[in-house]
């Protein structure tokens, strides 16, 4: 992808899980909301949904008699090599925008829902519109120049909103080690953490799933080679060996050879 | 005595050709959700969305009249006998321009192992189909496998009904008739299926 990618850098480090960014998304994408219930914990809600493109992970971790408390900011993380635009078969559905992140158009979706199934980070959802929605980074806003909302809206910089190489080697800089730097193609959404992955429900080695890989990359062009390989094979017998006629009129002795 | 014997009543052609029908619709309206490259033929259901409503519901009538097909022939086509076995060892003689004796019952065993993977492939397409149909209400992992199943699937049968349609029309001169008309000529049934026409001829003489 090309160095100009812009890039959006989650420092959890800073994150106070205020969740001003989950109203400011709400805000800015018009999104309702939803009914929730109280589950024993801060969270709310408890998962992504369709109205919800972005919300705070609160993962409480038992720290020697104490609670840690991990906050990550859960989302689509345009991916580079993203799952959903492999699969999707309705060409503008999603679709890349030119500052690197993946957007999405509902009126060209035509609500497969093949994207829920390849995406590595289980963010894609669908509404009662029968249409995908996730996190387009603000690519209405970005697009003139202006930050994503939730970046706006975050109190203290977790979100951060830039050239991606720049975000990269900002964080590097000050000792922190980046996720996603070079996962599938380079995520559009990095993290900085502050323990492994998996505390924060992040696969450590995220990967488009392995049966959605052999389904687009080896069956798709095996399947297509087998088509015509089959054609060419029966017009090849046709003409080489030929028809089984009857009466023997296969072989030129009359049909009397046995082998 | 005609020159003539039945080879499928009309039950059975009607049957055949309905599953041939809702077949290709499958292939028409599935091809696009199998690549973009085929994108194109979304166009032929008025879109994307078109596509996909007629690729469920012709998929119920293929899974339910393929499945019929392969019921109502599945005592003739389930066992090899040792006749099926030699036909199996020289590939049926299609590769040879020699003369090839051979001496099979109403199916020969490349058509009955033909029927017998339809059969088996029609019902993986059926629950993969379905699964697919409501991927929100199974587990990921299990639709993932589905779409790579459905699609892999899809490719196999392809590939053999392209030889299905070589081998029943002009790679075998006389056969599509059997399909078409119902009967086969004589000369065609001795040929390709002698023990089917000694049981037919036997029962010509009773009645």
């Amino acid at each position: 992808m090309a160095e100009s990618r812009m890039g959006f850098l989650i420092d959890t480090s800073r994150c106070i899980g205020c969740r001003s960014c989950q109203v400011a998304c709400k805000q800015w994408n018009k999104l309702e909301a939803d009914k929730t219930a109280n589950k024993g914990t801060y969270e709310n809600p408890g998962d992504l949904t369709p109205n919800l493109y972005n919300r705070i992970r609160f993962i409480e971790k038992d720290d020697g008699g104490g609670v840690k408390w991990f906050f990550l900011s859960e989302r689509c993380v345009h991916c580079g090599d993203a799952g959903c635009m492999k699969v999707c078969p309705s060409p503008g559905a999603l679709y890349r925008t030119n500052e690197g992140f993946v957007a999405f158009n509902k009126e060209k979706c035509i609500a497969c829902k093949y994207c829920v199934s390849a995406c590595p980070f289980n963010v894609p959802r669908y509404g009662a519109d029968e249409k995908v929605s996730k996190c387009h980074l603000c690519s209405d806003r970005i697009g003139v120049g202006m930050a994503p909302a939730c970046a706006k809206a975050c109190p203290t910089q977790t979100l951060q909103y830039g050239p991606r190489g720049g975000l990269i080697a900002k964080s590097k800089a000050s000792k922190k080690a980046v996720y996603g730097e070079a996962d599938l193609s380079g995520l559009g959404v990095l993290y900085v953490l502050d323990d492994k992955p998996e505390t924060y429900g992040l696969p450590a080695n995220p990967a488009i799933p392995t049966s959605i890989f052999l389904w687009k990359d080896v069956v798709k062009p095996l399947g297509i080679l087998g088509f015509w390989g089959s054609v060419a094979a029966v017009l090849f017998h046709y003409v080489t060996i030929g028809p089984k006629k009857l009466e023997g009129e296969r072989s030129e002795n009359g049909g009397v050879r046995h082998d | 005595m005609t020159r003539y014997v039945e080879r499928f009543n009309t039950g059975e052609r009607v049957l055949h050709w309905f599953v041939t029908m809702t077949f290709f619709t499958q292939i028409l309206s599935g091809i696009g959700l199998f690549s973009r490259l085929f994108v194109g033929y979304f166009d032929l259901f008025g879109g994307g969305q078109g596509a996909i409503l007629v690729h469920k519901y012709a998929g119920v009538l293929f899974l339910a009249s393929s499945l019929l097909l392969f019921l109502n022939h599945r005592k003739e086509i389930s066992v090899l006998d040792d006749d099926d076995r030699f036909w199996l060892s020289r590939l049926g003689g299609y590769l040879s321009r020699g003369h090839f004796e051979e001496n099979n019952g109403k199916f020969n065993a490349g058509q009955k192992l033909f029927g017998m993977f339809m059969g088996a492939s029609t019902v993986f397409l059926g629950i993969t189909g379905l699964i697919i149909w409501w991927p929100l209400a199974f587990p990921r992992g299990i639709v993932q496998i589905s779409l790579l199943i459905h699609g892999l699937i899809f490719v196999l049968f392809f590939m053999l009904v392209i030889l299905h349609v070589y081998l029943a029309t002009i790679g075998n001169p006389g056969t599509l008739d059997g399909m078409i008309w119902g009967r086969v000529t004589r000369l065609w049934a001795k040929k390709h299926h002698p023990k089917w026409y000694k049981e037919r001829a036997g029962q010509e003489k009773t009645t």
